[in-house]
């Protein structure tokens, strides 16, 4: 699944209109080009050099960045911590807030909180994450100049409480773009719950209300929800991109948006490796959540 | 631990919904930048300046990766034989004085004696004749720039301080060239390995400047201090921060917040909010740079003069300039600049006014007559043709606004946007194009050979493809004069046949708005990537 991946993404990007920055700029005589397209080997064939990469990547070896010379695993190795933290951090708020929310909301249904809570996760969704990252840092970081406003550390200051303080504005933009999904799966699959058999039993039983939603409701209606958080990763990683460029969070989104622009055809294609893997190992984490919550599914 | 984020993180959420309404109230507050110091006269040594830059720096002048982010630190740490003075014309820098040939095929240049690099070791003319022989005029290396020296043979070192540069035809600009981005290289770090070397392009480099790099740390910044063997006076400055922040309102931003001490101002638009920030200043700054349009020589209908001057008629440059630029900015007629003074001739400035009545007369004289709907037609073909618009800086609402224009007159022009790298790649490479516009930066010297000459149509920077005998001559003639007045004499000359002739449709030469902190002294008046060889003389006031 990650090889095909990988001989998409380096077909498709060798494909892809214009070439590595280095040669598709204005003040690049024809013959200067014509130098770095030997010294970066991209006068073979697009299959030659694909299964030179391969053969490589499967030691390890991911290949060299057209952009820096630098080796491509060395390049993500350094960004990806980062990413993983901004992600993580989106994503574990996400889940915190994002679980009680939609559960209160299915709880109220019809009602007014149900409807305010609904407008604001609608908002939410269609905020675009440049716009919220800008408004965040104007209020924030300029007005009440309270967090800093971008970068993952001061250049005076290196301690956790300064990364922490870097941190929130980037996982706050970046978890909207998930948040509101979260909110609207837990409120429905938890809607649903609410009218099966077994709740109206265990509330007849006279169990409270707390009880029958926390033991008895939210055990059952978590199941779809951890899929679709499974499922959201990529589409947290992808906005990875619009937020570390606009707090200058020194991850692999904008590591990727550098390497397409300048078409870093081995950086995009090990970028597109790891992305896949993560996705890969998110789904296989989902699995293992299902048996926890779900003690039908555990193996004997 | 779950439960227990939860609480400031609703807070803060509430606080967003806060924001919404504030930004859209106010258009944000004023920042908490403390006022200007007042403090005046003698420069004071100490403090650190942060200037932002858009993407991780390549520090090699050199290197084929070096792009426009890479300029600042490039010019501040590495030095040429000669750098830009502050009237723009070449100063000493490494080397002390030059003297060209009597038959003008050479040129010596006196090297400044006891200059060593930032590792201590003694620099000397075998480091420039590496930096030219071995990396500059090796074809297979495809160095930047190395096309600005065609004209130069070799490099021979012929003492320990003096370099003598020969030549195949004359260069009277070799000094100005030599003073844009061209830095000498070490040649006992770099010689196996001259443009990629990693632990150089994107670590600690050795070089000579009055500061040297610190620390370089990936998509976060790069840091430079005092180099202690630096020939020249201390410098002020303790510290030179460098942040790498990519979103340009996102600089705005930090400035706003007195995170940064000067930057450029790309997003023109900000200009007004900045201005009302305490503790910053806006200043403009003259730029060796113009906007044209280029209409592809290859296609018959452009060849006629006639139809390039009526398009200059039709276009409101002026109201590009204000609309797009915000003021900063003027007329262009030709390519050589307002900020080379020297050379300049403003009377060349109200050439074409805003015209669209005599567009169509000139437009009518090379037999574009109107049709039914009002588009101009010449042997039942309609005058319709495809502007590529690059994704970059101002291309897009300026294309838009030339579409306008020519519509008004009866010119149909499509647009066609595209991603900067496949625009390049279709526009330039492939010269796969009818019309475009773009713009030229260039060293600060009137030697427009490059940009101009026939040699350089259809592959080389002659992006029309425009030939012409007489402009050929002219260019030729510009290498050749080496003292000032003959100079002068030539590229008046030029101005005046190129803002007849056309090759590209001039449109304006920008201004560069920098944001610069009240308490930032000593910066000269020069465009702030110039400013930046410099970087020496700067102070901060003590608040």
């Amino acid at each position: 699944m990650i090889v095909f991946a990988s001989a998409l993404t380096f077909f498709f990007v060798n494909l892809a209109p214009g070439g590595p920055a280095s040669i598709m700029r204005f003040d690049v005589s024809p013959e200067q080009r014509e130098a770095l397209i030997k010294l970066m080997g991209l006068d073979r064939p697009v299959p030659e050099r694909y299964l030179e990469w391969l053969a490589g990547a499967v030691r390890g070896d991911l290949g060299t960045s057209l952009l820096t010379n630098e080796p491509v695993a060395a390049r993500i190795a350094d960004r990806l911590p980062n990413t993983l933290t901004l992600a993580g951090s989106a994503l574990i708020i996400s889940i915190v807030l994002g679980i009680p929310i939609g559960v209160v909301q299915a709880m109220r249904r019809g009602k007014l909180t149900d409807h305010l809570l609904s407008l604001v996760t609608a908002v939410g969704l269609s905020v675009p994450v440049f716009w919220l990252g800008i408004i965040l840092i104007l209020v924030f970081g300029v007005t009440l100049h309270v967090l800093p406003s971008a970068g993952v550390t001061s250049a005076s200051s290196d301690t956790f409480a300064d990364r922490l303080a870097h941190l929130i504005l980037p996982a706050v933009a970046l978890a909207t773009t998930i948040l509101p999904t979260v909110v609207r799966f837990t409120r429905s699959s938890t809607i649903e719950v609410l009218h099966e058999d077994y709740i109206r039993t265990a509330t007849s039983k006279g169990l409270s209300p707390r009880t029958v939603t926390t033991r008895h409701a939210l055990r059952n209606a978590l199941i779809p929800v951890v899929s679709a958080v499974g499922a959201l990763v990529p589409r947290l990683l992808g906005g990875t991109v619009v937020t570390e460029a606009v707090f200058g969070w020194p991850g692999m989104g904008r590591l990727a948006l550098e390497a397409a622009q300048g078409r870093d055809y081995p950086l995009v294609t090990g970028l597109t490796v790891i992305v896949a893997a993560i996705a890969v190992l998110a789904s296989i984490v989902v699995d293992v959540a299902y048996t926890r919550i779900d003690p039908r599914l555990r193996l004997s | 631990m779950f439960f227990e984020a939860r609480r400031p993180f609703a807070v803060s959420t509430l606080a967003l919904i806060g924001a919404l309404l504030v930004s859209a109230c106010t258009g944000a507050a004023q920042p908490g930048a403390s006022t200007a110091a007042s403090a005046q006269g003698m420069s004071v040594a100490g403090g650190t300046v942060t200037i932002p830059i858009g993407a991780d720096p390549t520090l090699n002048p050199w290197s084929p990766n070096a792009f426009v982010e890479s300029l600042f630190i490039n010019r501040a740490i590495f030095e040429g034989l000669t750098k830009p003075g502050k009237d723009l014309a070449p100063a000493p820098d490494l080397a002390e004085s030059w003297t060209t040939a009597a038959d003008g095929l050479s040129w010596t240049f006196k090297l400044r004696s006891g200059v060593k690099w930032s590792d201590g070791t003694p620099f000397s003319a075998d480091d420039v004749g590496f930096t030219f022989n071995d990396v500059v005029l090796k074809p297979d290396l495809g160095a930047q720039n190395r096309a600005s020296y065609a004209a130069v043979k070799s490099v021979t070192v012929v003492d320990p301080n003096t370099v003598r540069f020969d030549l195949s035809r004359k260069f009277a600009a070799l000094p100005s060239f030599l003073a844009y981005n061209a830095g000498i290289l070490p040649k006992h770090v770099l010689s196996a390995n001259p443009l990629t070397t990693t632990s150089f392009n994107k670590g600690v480099p050795v070089s000579t400047g009055p500061f040297k790099v610190e620390k370089y740390t990936s998509g976060q910044s790069v840091s430079l201090v005092r180099n202690d063997y630096y020939f020249g006076p201390k410098p002020y400055l303790e510290k030179v921060v460098f942040t790498v922040v990519p979103d340009p309102n996102t600089q705005i931003a930090q400035a706003l917040a007195g995170d940064i001490t000067i930057m450029i101002l790309d997003n023109k638009a900000a200009v007004d909010r900045v201005k009302t920030a305490n503790g910053l200043a806006v200043v403009s700054r003259p730029l060796v740079q113009y906007y044209w349009l280029a209409l592809n020589q290859t296609d018959p209908r452009f060849t006629d003069v006639r139809v390039r001057q009526a398009f200059v008629y039709a276009i409101d440059r002026q109201a590009i300039i204000k609309s797009v630029e915000f003021g900063y900015g003027s007329i262009a007629n030709s390519p050589i600049t307002p900020a080379l003074a020297a050379y300049y001739d403003p009377s060349l400035a109200s050439k074409y006014p805003f015209d669209q009545a005599k567009a169509k007369d000139l437009l009518a004289q090379a037999g574009w007559t109107p049709g039914a709907d009002g588009v101009l037609q010449k042997n039942g073909q309609p005058f319709k043709f495809t502007m590529d618009v690059g994704q970059r800086g101002v291309l897009e609402p300026v294309n838009a606004l030339i579409q306008q224009d020519l519509k008004k007159v009866g010119v149909i022009a499509d647009l066609n946007t595209m991603e900067w790298n496949s625009y390049i790649q279709k526009d330039v490479v492939r010269r796969d194009y009818t019309a475009t516009v773009n713009w030229w930066t260039y060293p600060s010297d009137p030697d427009v050979f490059p940009y101009y000459h026939s040699s350089a149509a259809g592959k080389g920077f002659n992006i029309p493809g425009y030939q012409d005998q007489k402009l050929d001559d002219l260019l030729v003639q510009g290498q050749a004069a080496s003292d000032l007045d003959s100079r002068k004499a030539v590229y008046k000359q030029l101005q005046a046949y190129t803002s007849e002739t056309l090759p590209y449709l001039f449109l304006w030469y920008p201004q560069e708005i920098d944001v610069v902190s009240t308490s930032l002294k000593g910066v000269p008046e020069l465009g702030l990537r110039d400013a930046m060889h410099y970087l020496g003389e700067w102070w901060l006031a003590k608040k």
